[in-house]
């Protein structure tokens, strides 16, 4: 690198680091490109790099299975998110701001929590579940999914409630604001950046579910996306352009919600995973 | 006292916002694991699932588990597929993280861009993987054949070895992201005047990189490595979207085994026995990740 000066190292790192994007991101593209590709096409042996013939048959068949399966995806994933935010909001503005006795034992219990797998839990929730009759509802998917975000919300928040400056609370409080105000009209508008985070990690939490909608839910008429496509694999296994049709709207939330807000993104990504 | 009183409204109104979500979580996440217990020294099938009076079976569930060569595989499986990860996502993280952290122009914008890789829904990404490695018309054969690497096509998810390589690498384009981003912010925290007081001493690259950069980064490596393992082992979609813990059960691992079981076999006592002995070995790693970061990080 010694016989470049400054501009043309800067101009080779941005070619090497575009390369090295486009390596890795191909998977993505190439779950896109193969939508809008014909059976034929796919199974033509070498593969294309794009659409021979762009075509937009392998959504137009998943329409009738959609209609359905979207439904539950959105009901599930809105339902996840606001019964998490519900919980794990407040939780983590008090986890922040109040010196109560035990702190350490419930920032514990959220450490771990979030650590622990869907499939601990699998058969220990699906006999309550059963017991209580709410398999192939949409509270089983919804109570259980809910459990993946909490820890993550309450760990992703508070160090943002940590570093609010504690004197607009305390001057909202003269001012004959009650604890539970102060936390509804200061607090959560100053975090509101990172408690909107916090709501898209939840959802596409939930939306991204296989474990939990799939074991708890096996009549048709509840099945998610995920699920569904899964479902959908094992039936027709080499359909792959209407397999990626199905991905591609499975990861458009997720990538709408990326390249919206990525910098909050990343950064909450890093809180709500490690520290406590 | 005023003062003790204060004390004890403020405490009682912390609880109110505190304990709603503790409770929760104790319902659906400590219950379950306690009931797991049970379950995994009860005779549980489909016959007796809806009753209570089960029978008491004491080890027994435990017994036939690891009499069982499937359990044994599928344990075996698990250690090689999370070390072969780690390995993985871990150095080639690294890497991107040392990459990304120097200054040019698209540095941080690419960087984050990367990352997306994390958010998508595992089936789809164990579902474009499965296509890629396809045997016909699999993108991977294709260039590898373009290349004159292979002269035949492979059938990468059809053989037992190559099917859990082909797991590693799906998992890997997870992992790596992830790992990048929590170096990254470990590599932010050490101090430029290192380096450069450092370079004036007439230090190497390579040099600043083993004398300063990895002991001071080893905090930082020691939680990564940890959070990797536990993140690793407790797969379960990937694999049972992407092979479904075959060819035959070539690469079973314990959480696919301990759903088969359950859901598949009815067996919920072994079922639950497995998963058990999974959460004790997520437990002992998870105990020593507590004890890295409770140091720094819990107050």
């Amino acid at each position: 690198m010694k016989h470049f000066n400054a501009k043309q190292k800067n101009v080779l790192m941005n070619i090497v680091a575009v390369l090295v994007a486009c390596i890795f991101l191909f998977p993505l593209y190439w779950i896109v490109v193969n939508s809008f590709k014909l059976d034929s096409e796919i199974f033509a042996g070498t593969p294309t790099l794009w659409p021979q013939q762009f075509t937009l048959k392998a959504y137009q068949e998943q329409i009738g299975s959609l209609s359905v399966t979207l439904k539950n995806s959105v009901i599930i994933a809105i339902g996840s998110m606001a019964l998490a935010l519900c919980l794990s909001v407040p939780a983590a503005y008090g986890l922040a701001r109040y010196k109560v006795r035990g702190m350490k034992i419930f920032v514990l219990i959220f450490l771990i929590t979030q650590m622990l797998p869907a499939s601990l839990v699998l058969t220990p929730l699906f006999l309550i579940f059963s017991k209580l009759g709410i398999l192939n509802s949409y509270f089983a998917p919804i109570l259980s999914t809910a459990t993946i975000s909490i820890p993550f919300v309450v760990l992703m928040l508070r160090p943002g409630f940590l570093n609010m400056p504690k004197e607009l609370e305390d001057a909202a409080k003269i001012d004959g604001c009650n604890a539970f105000s102060a936390f509804f009209k200061i607090a959560l508008p100053i975090c509101k950046p990172t408690v909107i985070t916090a709501a898209c990690f939840s959802f596409v939490f939930a939306w991204n579910d296989l474990a939990y909608s799939m074991t708890f839910n096996v009549k048709e008429a509840m099945r998610p996306m995920t699920s569904a496509i899964y479902t959908f694999m094992n039936q027709y296994g080499t359909e792959w352009n209407s397999i990626m049709a199905y991905g591609v709207l499975l990861i458009l939330p997720s990538c709408f919600i990326f390249v919206t807000m990525q910098k909050h993104i990343v950064e909450g990504m890093t809180s709500g995973s490690v520290k406590g | 006292m005023g003062a003790n009183k204060v004390d004890r409204k403020e405490q009682m109104l912390g609880y109110l916002f505190i304990v709603p979500a503790v409770v929760y979580m104790l319902i659906f996440i400590g219950y379950p694991i306690i009931y797991n217990w049970i379950v995994s020294f009860q005779d549980v099938t489909a016959m007796t699932l809806g009753s209570d009076a089960r029978d008491f079976l004491g080890f027994a569930n435990y017994r036939a588990v690891f009499a069982d060569a499937t359990f044994r595989k599928a344990l075996v499986h698990t250690f090689v597929y999370t070390v072969g990860c780690l390995v993985i996502q871990f150095s080639l993280g690294f890497l991107f993280a040392m990459f990304f952290a120097k200054k040019f122009t698209f540095s941080k914008p690419i960087r984050g861009f990367i990352v997306i890789s994390w958010m998508l829904p595992v089936t789809v990404t164990a579902l474009v993987f499965k296509f890629m490695f396809a045997e016909g018309n699999g993108i991977i054969n294709a260039i590898l054949m373009g290349l004159h690497i292979i002269k035949q096509p492979i059938g990468w998810l059809l053989e037992g070895n190559t099917a859990m390589l082909g797991l590693i690498i799906a998992n890997s384009w997870v992992g790596i992201p992830f790992n990048m981003l929590l170096l990254t912010t470990g590599l932010n925290d050490i101090s430029t005047d290192i380096y450069e007081a450092a370079s004036i001493d007439g230090a190497t690259g390579w040099q600043k990189f083993v004398r300063i950069t990895v002991p001071l980064l080893k905090p930082t490596i020691m939680s990564v490595l940890v959070l990797g393992f536990v993140l690793t082992f407790k797969v379960f979609d990937l694999v049972y979207v992407m092979t479904g813990g075959g060819p035959v059960d070539a690469t079973e691992v314990l959480s696919t085994y301990s759903y088969k079981l359950s859901f598949q076999l009815f067996h919920f006592g072994e079922g639950a026995a497995v998963a058990n002995i999974l959460f004790i070995c997520l437990f002992l790693v998870a105990l020593i990740y507590l004890k890295t970061i409770s140091r720094d990080e819990m107050m």
